[in-house]
């Protein structure tokens, strides 16, 4: 019994694990560059698997527009499956990846996995697809641009578009005596002097690892400019390059300089925000998506009107423009081509062409150039100012590094990151550390 | 053996157990063991990669950091949970009124779902703002010790392993108390007229009696504490650099987050053979001093 | 190894009665001071094993403010129940608690028919290597849980069982199968072998004695498998994480996630009432029936 029972056991495990290599290989759906498939419009329901909050005003807005659909569509369905926090998300969407059991509908970044997805026909064409739509013209440059790959294929569409700023309070600034860097070499003495004054310099969401990823990205793209990272994480360029370097040494000066709260590695997103709000901290990196918390009459009078804001100082022979900074659209949406249709493409060319107008008019800015964000009533002059700022900005953009490396590198650089600028490790370490990481792991994506 | 029994019977009765037992337990073991010889990411075909995971496996630094930190939280979780368990069940056989409630209340934590816990303890470690255990080391005057817990990568560990030691000291020490109580009266009695000191008394007479339930014991927390993962996968994510890891989210990562199938395998075999080393040896030396 | 009877009790029976005469005696000759020593710790462990619990209650109904400005250890000076309008706003906290019992009834109905059967198989039946596949299920106490996460993940993805109740109720039953086998077979070991001779010379088969004799006589055992098991199964992460995906089949663990925001801003209040609806609904049951579940613990480890 045991016996025949044990072979089965051995012969059904390696039944399920040798048609696994077969897992990859079957492909359904039509071609990625298949945009314009034969056939009628059959109304179903269709899912996206998303990872945006879920009162959000993206979620709101589509989710209008999937039940007008429905309204002229019966049978039709846009259902949401949300899982807002990101790091939970991307383990979902690379295991259902992994599954082959993606949706319609599905968000990513432009990721060396989603490169590979991509590579494996797995996602729809979409320059082609918003050309054949007629919508391709209406967009930011800037917001299809970062949803781009390296080889400037498009393959996801952007539904927001942001900018990020350093947010500071001017009383505490003046309190310590210090004026708006005007390079970042300047941060660590700001640091210094705010320590003095007895303010917190920076308030960091060090939890959720990406604020403090920015922080990075930022002397080498001053620097270098944005093709650093590009070259970093396909191993060309490495972190002991001069602008690696100057990168690592400088966060080591920032966590030197006590810039970041004590502790901040275990704060997450609210308590950081809340030690900037509640005039505890000087300065918070954060985007425009919290306008609504921070240019606005809801916030403490007493912090409210000190708040302003300054974009990404440039250093001395910066390869980048003071216009360009952070300007990101937000994770995009890539269409499954395995569950491509007429329908999918049809609910597409309505959604997206209304989706502008709609949005714009929650107080949000478009990724699109032809619509012009509606202010919200309880709104601070900042507001204006800030998504004014957002519609001046240059050609190049710091892209996000987590957007950039592989996952396996970027999960122990955020981790290595956070030893640095607490001091655990030298700026030494950390580079060759790095170096042996990214050389390791990102062959595995190059193919 | 019943006499009336046919081969057919126990069939009958032993399929669905084996069944379920099979596809839930047996199959993903014989599974891991096969993919932990090939490269699989999921998305392109399976490679053959002889023992070249495995080769990895014991090289790589940040896996031995990962070996090292798990046995850390082993031996935390032991103290609070046996060492715990044994004195405060040593307490309450002296308690005279009001054990059942004690034990309730003891046991409470257990109920709670360890994403509520560890939510509950991020507040608790909070430096800035203060959380109760900060304001606590103020208010009775220990100030120097407070510190961001989670981020100190001196005291990470330990605090993220305490809050698994904490919700199963009640359970532990049920079981031992249980235990205590059946140690026979007459025969601490007849030590003490001997002469015989509390502390002999513990040593020479209860602790003895109690030995095989102590090995059960030792068994389940051994075992639970190889399985911990939630705790602090859900307070640091492993954090800050590495000084929270343990091989359990490390594996995990590796596998739903870097899609490296084939290399999170062999990490799952490494932690199956480790718990089995682990239990065997605990056998080995509490069955060699009942002898 | 010592039995604390020879036929297992009534749940919630209590066992003090045998000891407690001779328990004062020993305590009269101690120190005082030792017995108040004992007294203040073990109320000291009763604070530390209840207050953050009491701390997080008390969290969920106050104002945002004091929330975040006063002393921890002190009671609250306002009172609002916002918090649980906004918890049960953003999380559909009814669909989890739904769910975390269905797939908890399903998970230990499993473990109950097939530890009792299997239980019966290799305990009261009997068969030639019967020693050998008990030890092969024992086997199943040592083994982590996180070895079934890949492959559990593939094999679901390939048969279409991903996403649905039974990926979450198949390994946490077959996890669970071992320790609820040992159970039962060391209880079995306790119905005396004249009740099933008596029956087989009257007649009766297997499955009749199974029926009439067995499962009868099983009951405050199954009470207790179904209470230890519960506990993990009801507060299972690391299953329902990976292997759920849509919102409407997430249960208490992974949906307390849903109040960790798009990039990580968790609205703490709201969270913690939804954590104290989600918690209260066990603790209310463990409350009830904790009798039955002590006993269990102790039985399930001084046993056999």
């Amino acid at each position: 019994m045991r016996r025949s029972f044990g072979t089965a056991v051995a012969a059904l495990a390696l039944s399920l694990a040798v048609s696994l290599s077969g897992c990859a290989a079957d492909s359904r759906g039509v071609d990625s560059t298949d945009v314009d498939p034969a056939g009628s419009v059959a109304p179903r329901e269709i899912s996206w698997l998303l990872s945006r909050p879920a009162d959000g005003a993206v979620i709101r807005t589509m989710r209008e527009l999937g039940d007008e659909y429905a309204k002229a569509h019966p049978g039709f369905k846009l259902r949401f499956i949300t899982t807002p926090d990101r790091p939970s998300y991307i383990q979902k969407y690379e295991t259902l990846a992994a599954a082959g059991k993606l949706p319609e509908l599905f968000d990513t970044d432009a990721t060396p996995f989603a490169r590979k997805l991509a590579r494996h026909g797995r996602m729809m064409d979409v320059s082609k697809l918003l050309h054949s739509l007629g919508l391709y013209d209406r967009y930011r440059p800037a917001a299809l641009d970062y949803q781009r790959f390296d080889d400037g294929s498009l393959y996801m569409v952007p539904f927001e578009y942001q900018a990020e700023y350093f947010w500071y309070n001017k009383a505490l600034f003046r309190k310590a005596g210090v004026h708006v860097p005007a390079s970042l070499d300047d941060f660590p003495a700001m640091c210094r002097a705010l320590r003095r004054a007895g303010v917190t310099p920076i308030a960091l969401d060090g939890q959720d690892q990406w604020p403090l990823e920015r922080y990075a990205a930022y002397q080498p793209f001053r620097t270098a400019g944005p093709d650093y990272v590009r070259q970093l994480k396909q191993n060309r360029a490495r972190f002991s390059d001069p602008s690696g370097r100057k990168s690592a040494n400088w966060l080591s000066a920032l966590g030197k300089a006590g810039c970041f709260q004590k502790g901040f590695s275990s704060v997450g997103y609210a308590d950081a925000q809340n030690l900037f709000t509640t005039g505890k901290a000087a300065v918070y990196n954060i985007g425009t998506w919290e306008l609504p918390s921070l240019a606005t009459t809801a916030l403490d009078p007493a912090v409210r009107d000190d708040v302003d804001f300054f974009t990404l100082p440039v250093t001395e022979g910066s390869a980048t423009a003071a216009n360009e900074f952070v300007t990101p659209s937000g994770i995009g949406m890539a269409v499954n081509s395995r569950t491509y249709d007429p329908l999918v493409r049809d609910f597409l060319k309505f959604a997206l062409t209304r989706y502008p107008a709609k949005y714009a008019a929650a107080g949000e800015l478009s990724p699109t150039s032809d619509v012009k964000t509606v202010l919200p009533k309880n709104a601070t002059p900042l507001y204006a100012r800030a998504v004014a700022t957002a519609g001046k900005v240059g050609k190049e953009t710091a892209v996000p590094w987590d957007t950039q490396l592989d996952p396996t590198s970027n999960a122990k650089f955020q981790q290595n990151l956070v030893l640095l600028v607490q001091g655990d490790v030298p700026p030494s370490s950390f580079v060759s550390t790095m170096d042996s990481v990214i050389g390791r792991n990102a062959p595995r994506y190059a193919k | 053996m019943l006499p009336s029994r046919s081969k057919l019977s126990v069939a009958v009765f032993l399929l669905p157990p084996l069944l379920l037992y099979g596809a839930a337990v047996l199959l993903p073991i014989a599974q891991s063991l096969f993919l932990s010889f090939f490269t699989w990411d999921g998305i392109s075909e399976l490679r053959f990669a002889g023992l070249s995971n495995y080769a990895f496996m014991f090289t790589e630094g940040d896996f031995w950091t990962a070996v090292t930190n798990q046995l850390g939280y082993l031996v935390v979780c032991l103290v609070l949970q046996l060492g715990g368990g044994l004195v405060v069940a040593s307490l309450l056989i002296s308690l005279t009124r009001g054990r059942e409630l004690v034990k309730v209340l003891y046991l409470l934590p257990a109920v709670i779902s360890t994403v509520a816990i560890a939510l509950l303890f991020q507040r608790i470690y909070s430096m800035d703002p203060a959380g109760p255990l900060n304001q606590f080391l103020g208010l009775v005057g220990l100030d120097g010790l407070e510190r961001p817990w989670l981020s100190d990568v001196h005291t990470v560990l330990t605090a993220v392993s305490a809050p698994e030691g904490w919700r199963f000291v009640g359970l532990y020490t049920v079981i031992i108390y249980a235990a205590l109580l059946t140690v026979p009266r007459e025969l601490e009695e007849a030590a003490r007229l001997d002469g015989a000191n509390q502390w002999q008394v513990f040593t020479r007479i209860r602790f003895p009696y109690i030995r095989p339930v102590w090995l059960t014991t030792s068994i389940m927390a051994v075992t639970y504490a190889m399985r911990g993962f939630d705790i602090p996968y859900l307070l640091t994510n492993g954090g800050p650099g590495q000084s929270s890891e343990l091989v359990t989210t490390y594996m995990y990562k590796t596998a739903f987050l870097s899609t490296d199938y084939g290399y999170a395998s062999a990490m799952s075999v490494f932690i199956v053979v480790e718990s089995l080393v682990a239990v065997g040896l605990i056998v080995l030396v509490l069955r060699r001093k009942a002898v | 190894m010592p039995t604390l009877m020879s036929t297992p009790p009534l749940p919630g029976l209590s066992r003090e009665r045998h000891t407690s005469p001779s328990a004062p005696n020993a305590v009269r000759r101690r120190p005082n001071v030792y017995r108040v020593l004992s007294r203040v710790l073990i109320a000291v462990l009763v604070v530390v094993q209840v207050y953050p619990l009491v701390w997080l209650f008390l969290s969920s109904v106050r104002t945002e403010q004091d929330f975040a400005s006063a002393n921890p250890f002190s009671l609250p000076t306002s009172f609002t129940l916002d918090h649980f309008a906004r918890a049960f706003d953003h999380a559909d906290l009814g669909r989890y608690i739904l769910n975390s019992l269905i797939v908890t009834l399903g998970a230990d109905a499993l473990i109950v028919v097939c530890g009792l059967m299997g239980a019966y198989a290799i305990q009261v039946l009997g068969f030639r290597f019967s020693n050998a596949v008990r030890a092969m299920f024992l086997l199943g106490i040592v083994v982590p849980v996180q070895i079934a996460l890949v492959p559990l993940f593939i094999d679901y993805a390939k048969v279409g069982l991903l996403d649905t109740y039974p990926s979450m109720m198949i390994p946490l039953a077959g996890f669970g199968l071992p320790m609820s086998l040992y159970l039962f077979s060391s209880f079995f070991g306790y119905i005396p072998r004249e009740t099933y001779e008596a029956a087989s010379l009257d007649g009766a088969g297997p499955y009749r004695i199974f029926a009439r004799i067995t499962l009868p006589l099983s009951v405050n055992t199954i009470v207790t498998v179904v209470m230890v098991n519960s506990i993990f199964i009801w507060n299972d992460f690391v299953f329902a994480n990976t292997f759920v995906l849509s919102e409407g089949l997430k249960t208490i663990p992974v949906g307390l996630q849903n109040y960790i925001g798009a990039m990580g801003k968790t609205d703490w209040t709201a969270t913690f009432a939804g954590v104290c609806v989600t918690v209260t609904p066990l603790l209310l049951v463990f409350l009830v029936l904790n009798k039955a579940m002590i006993y269990g613990l102790e039985s399930g480890a001084t046993k056999g």
